[in-house]
């Protein structure tokens, strides 16, 4: 390490990004490349950062591997940030191993939590929670602990279950009080912050009331058939079927459960799951079919039985019959679920995590930014999607305890 | 480790184990050692923000000067002098004030410094160099190539003797001041560093550990010594 780069890291270390990158500006050797692309990515100039560290990483030579396995890390975390969630893990895995070979474990630990966020991000919760599980947490620096339990939060957050989520999330303001990164302690508050917000809206028998995440939880806790349109599909206790693939049954089940106990016409529910004011006989025929698909499917949580004028739901014993709707409707509210991260989110990224086609999010998107509830930012493929007010900088560059780049 | 570095060791001396003495440090608010030098009774570590001086007796910090210092530290008898940024400062030992400043030869990307023979001698770390100059201007008065990034500079008895630190491996080498030959070679254990290089004008060096924050003590070999 020579005087420049020592002093670069130094400022860097303290927070002066700014300081950092003018000692080293107008170098090209690999070190120095390393610090302006840590330095740019503090400034959030992230596709530059990205640019950045990659050449560094190619820059150092084969003996250096302990340096080009930081920047490889340092490259990771900045695509974390832009959720370019593409690309294959293996880069990743094989720094944090050598970074652990070299007893650099504080950044191997980096990797690994960089790693489990990704998993996370992409809704794979399983992977992302044995990631966590295989974590050595001992003697965790507070910046690294914050972030391991910020996934533990949300791994149980995901999976409704508020109480283990609220204690995490306690450790974790802990933790970032004393590593006192402050765009950790502001993300650990947005965290926590979510969990007061409204997060569904419970509609049953003509009213509606939104409700916070632990009543949800409570909601599907309890006895009550519960038609998901969250999730998309049927459950009551621990029954549960889903409907996401079959969107004209979900639709006929909706307009059953909300209009418990009443009854709905045929016309109205042909309308509502076929999409037409135009009710005729093939029609009639059709709802018939489906009505009976639907019955077969949910019998043994409720029962459809005709009426004079259309279809009612009876749900077994005194079983109540509640709709769980997102806070807003559409395929729009799971956009926004994924967007109130606070941070940019490409359309590919969106479509990959919601498992949706492209076209798909690319129309609700369209949509809510219409309704001025989503902006975006840049053109063609380097285009991103925030939800306003950007709360925040949710991903945080930690790299400065990532640091030394020899 | 890599083919073509074998090959290249082959026309150079056998590396030898550096026997390491002893360690000092980490040292109170310095996450790494960057620059050693030794006054005759204490020996000197730059730790970033500050010069800190030590007993090599007993170990214990003897003074400490709120002086920058990013890599070399050296000392001509009477003033230190320390590498900070792109800078040479010269400074007071005794009130830590900067008496004048020089720019660095490597403009930044110097590493080592020691005194020698009325010149300073500054080793620019990337680019494998050894540079001779004017300590009153900064000058260049001479430039020795090496083959290895060099980190610490030092002088003892007519010997050159500089660090190396690439990736994992660190080596003290005795080079020909005429023309870069490797002499010697005193092979660091893996993994520690060299960051800086002082002789104390007998049978020790002092070593810089970088981010290890420490500072050790080799023994020079009695082989060298007498040559």
């Amino acid at each position: 390490m020579d005087s420049l780069i020592a002093a670069s890291a130094r400022a860097l270390a303290a927070g002066d990004a700014l300081g950092a990158l003018k000692r080293v500006a107008l170098r090209d050797d690999p070190p120095a490349l390393a610090l302006r692309g840590i330095a740019m990515a503090q400034l959030g100039e992230h596709p530059r950062a990205r640019e950045l560290l990659r050449r560094a990483a190619r820059g150092f030579g084969a003996y250096e591997e302990l340096a080009r396995a930081r920047c490889v890390v340092a490259e990771a975390e900045v695509a974390l940030a832009m959720r370019d969630l593409g690309g294959t893990p293996r880069a990743l895995a094989a720094a944090a191993d050598t970074l652990e070979a070299h007893a650099d474990h504080g950044n191997a630990l980096q990797a690994r939590l960089i790693a489990a966020r990704k998993l996370l991000l992409l809704g794979r919760l399983d992977e992302a929670a044995a990631a966590l599980a295989l974590l050595d947490a001992r003697g965790l620096p507070p910046s690294l602990a914050a972030v391991a339990e910020l996934i533990a939060a949300e791994l149980a957050l995901r999976s409704l279950r508020t109480g283990p989520a609220q204690a995490a999330l306690a450790r974790a303001h802990e933790a970032a009080e004393r590593a006192r990164v402050p765009a950790l302690l502001a993300e650990v508050a947005e965290a926590r912050a979510a969990l007061d917000r409204p997060a569904a809206r419970r509609l049953s028998a003509g009213a509606e009331q939104t409700l916070r995440l632990d009543e949800v939880a409570a909601l599907l806790a309890s006895d009550a058939l519960v038609v998901d349109a969250c999730r998309r599909g049927v459950g009551a206790g621990d029954a549960w079927r889903p409907l996401a693939r079959r969107p004209v049954l979900f639709a006929l089940a909706r307009a059953l459960a909300e209009a418990w106990p009443g009854d709905v016409d045929r016309e109205s529910l042909i309308a509502y799951a076929f999409n037409t004011r135009h009710p005729d006989e093939t029609l009639r025929a059709r709802l018939r079919v489906e009505i009976g698909r639907l019955r077969a499917l949910v019998a043994p949580l409720a029962g459809i039985e005709a009426t004079a004028r259309g279809f009612v739901l009876k749900a077994q014993g005194d079983r109540e019959v509640v709709v769980l709707a997102p806070p807003i409707d559409g395929d729009q509210a799971s956009v926004l679920a994924l967007l109130s991260d606070g941070a940019a989110w490409s359309t590919s990224a969106l479509a990959l995590a919601l498992n949706a086609s492209q076209r798909t999010v690319q129309r609700a998107l369209a949509e809510l930014e219409a309704e001025e509830r989503v902006r975006s930012l840049g053109r063609a493929r380097a285009q991103r999607w925030l939800a306003p007010p950007l709360t925040g900088f949710t991903t945080i560059l930690l790299l400065p305890a990532a640091l030394p780049i020899e | 480790m890599s083919s073509s570095k074998t090959s290249k060791d082959k026309t150079e001396v056998a590396a030898r184990a550096a026997e390491i003495v002893r360690e000092y440090g980490p040292f109170a608010g310095g996450a790494s050692v960057a620059g050693v030098t030794y006054d005759g009774q204490r020996v000197w570590a730059a730790t970033g923000a500050s010069l800190v001086a030590f007993d090599p007796e007993s170990g214990e910090t003897a003074r400490t000067l709120a002086c920058a210092g990013d890599a070399g530290t050296a000392f001509d008898g009477t003033h230190l002098y320390q590498i900070a940024e792109a800078r040479i400062d010269k400074i007071d030992p005794v009130t830590g004030t900067v008496l004048a400043s020089i720019p660095a030869p490597g403009g930044g990307s110097d590493s080592g410094l020691t005194w020698a023979e009325g010149s300073l001698w500054v080793g620019q770390y990337r680019d494998r160099k050894i540079r001779q100059i004017d300590p009153a201007t900064g000058a260049v008065l001479r430039t020795i190539e090496s083959n290895r990034f060099v980190t610490g500079v030092t002088w003892v008895d007519g010997e050159l003797w500089h660090g190396t630190w690439e990736g994992d491996e660190s080596e003290l080498r005795r080079i020909d001041p005429a023309n870069g030959v490797v002499l010697a070679r005193l092979e660091m254990p893996r993994g520690a560093g060299v960051s800086g290089l002082e002789s104390d004008g007998a049978d020790l060096f002092y070593c810089g550990g970088g981010d290890s924050g420490k500072v050790r003590a080799v023994r020079r070999p009695r082989a060298t010594a007498r040559s």
